[in-house]
């Protein structure tokens, strides 16, 4: 009786711990960005994605990574708009830290942000953003682009 | 004999049924973690950070700070130089920039890449952290088809994905910063630690601004450019060969022109000539040149005033 009792017991142990490491959390990194329906940047758009947003990772092609999302959407988005988010779904006790992570800073939007830039601006009224904020706009449309690529026979856009 | 049996049914049966809870248990708390990335800045002091680290070092800056540094790079950048305003060219500009970022290691950044050109007829590029990229007047007038143009301007996309810039930043600035920041969860700072933050904020700024347009990154960093260059460059679908024929260009051109800007922040052209050949010939079967892409470069160089 008790060594089956002790191999069903160390399966059960083996099976969650399996179960609870498989699901990975991703935090998105970039403003805004797109979930898509194949893992290419060109093609339809499933959901519009921004930055903290957090995404369950399936799995990873060719430095695309397939995700679910919070509503249950399920596409893909490149690895370079998402990081890894150290977040763990077990509760554990933490030691008292003096200074926030980069996760921490990422989801709460502090460190080097807009108040810091206004608190710099201020110091430095002869330096002008008019430029900066007219170049963040120069947005060149994803429809445009592949018609870029494509009428220059590139990145083997047909 | 029956009862082991009835004792492994039954524990396969509770095997199952503890699988399904711990399945639906995992889903569960997932979903709700998911269901939670709305609520920053109340979420991060209770989230679990086991396995994270504080922040020391310039793979610590995030995204979001990234563009922050950058956009004021930029408006240092733009002390120093007037915009040349020509909106059909810097439109093209954008889209060959945007083409070889695309096909690059970062091509998601966190507000996108964006190009500027420069109006002074020194030869010179710039990549600010974040995505903000600045080519002169005077280094276009070089270019002689789209393929030299993306080469260049992957070189700088280089700069931006192995973020040269911010690599820039002293580290004893970026240790004061981080300890400024604290471990509060606070979005807003108080007036004593915005002014400690600006402080050192101004000063990684200076540290950038000094590397790019008056010391130039080491050699190391620029090798590395270039190689990127090559690779973003072939995977977008240029002829890579194209920066070994800009670089040529430059060999003993000590002009006031191109001595300004290039001369003073980069290694000698012969250096680079023959590490990018190397690169190029490591690639195997390149693309090459092609004539509908070199017809819209000079129309849109055309318009170079």
């Amino acid at each position: 009786m008790r060594k089956p009792r002790t191999a069903t017991v160390a399966l059960i142990a083996l099976a969650v711990g399996l179960a609870i490491g498989a699901a990975q959390i991703l935090v998105v990194k970039v403003q805004t960005t797109q979930l898509r329906n194949a893992p290419q940047f060109f093609g339809p758009a499933l959901a519009s994605l921004k930055a903290g947003d957090k995404l369950e990772k399936l799995g990873e092609a060719n430095g695309w990574v397939q995700v679910r999302t919070a509503a249950g959407v399920v596409g893909w988005i490149h690895s370079s708009a998402v990081g890894e988010s150290s977040t763990t779904l077990a509760s554990t006790g933490q030691p008292v830290r003096t200074q926030a992570t980069a996760n921490e800073v990422a989801l709460a939007g502090r460190g080097f942000n807009q108040q810091v830039e206004d608190s710099y601006k201020a110091k430095h009224a002869e330096l002008s953003f008019v430029w900066v904020d007219r170049m963040v706009q120069i947005k060149i449309a994803a429809a445009q682009l592949e018609d870029f690529l494509r009428r220059g026979h590139l990145g083997g856009v047909k | 004999m029956s009862a082991p049996i009835t004792v492994w049914r039954a524990a396969l049966a509770l095997l199952v049924v503890c699988l399904l809870a711990a399945a639906c248990s995992v889903i569960q708390k997932g979903t709700d973690m998911l269901g939670s990335a709305g609520n920053t800045a109340g979420t991060v002091q209770t989230v679990k950070t086991a396995a994270d680290k504080v922040r020391s070092s310039f793979a610590d800056i995030t995204e979001e700070e990234e563009y922050y540094i950058g956009r004021s790079v930029a408006a240092m950048i733009l002390a120093r130089y007037p915009v040349y305003q020509n909106d059909a060219l810097t439109r093209y500009v954008n889209a060959v920039g945007n083409a070889v970022a695309l096909f690059s290691d970062r091509p998601e950044i966190y507000a996108g890449y964006h190009f500027l050109i420069l109006d002074t007829e020194e030869v010179n590029a710039l990549a600010a952290p974040g995505g903000m990229i600045f080519v002169t007047k005077g280094l276009l007038r070089r270019c002689k088809d789209e393929e030299t143009l993306a080469l260049i301007l992957a070189h700088e996309v280089g700069h931006v994905a192995a973020k040269h810039g911010l690599q820039a930043i002293k580290k004893s600035r970026l240790t004061d910063a981080f300890m400024y920041l604290g471990s509060q969860a606070v979005q807003h700072f108080g007036s004593e630690d915005l002014a400690k933050l600006t402080t050192a904020f101004e000063g990684a700024l200076n540290d950038i601004v000094e590397q790019l347009v008056v010391r130039g990154y080491d050699r190391a960093s620029e090798y590395e450019a270039d190689g990127l260059a090559v690779k973003f460059g072939a995977r977008t679908g240029y002829e890579p060969g194209a920066i070994v024929r800009f670089l040529k260009t430059m060999v003993g051109d000590t002009t006031n022109a191109a001595g300004k800007g290039w001369f003073k922040t980069h290694p000698s052209p012969e250096d680079r000539i023959d590490r990018a050949g190397r690169a190029i010939a490591a690639l195997g079967p390149a693309p090459k040149i092609d004539a509908a892409r070199t017809q819209r470069f000079v129309q849109s160089a055309a318009t170079l005033k």
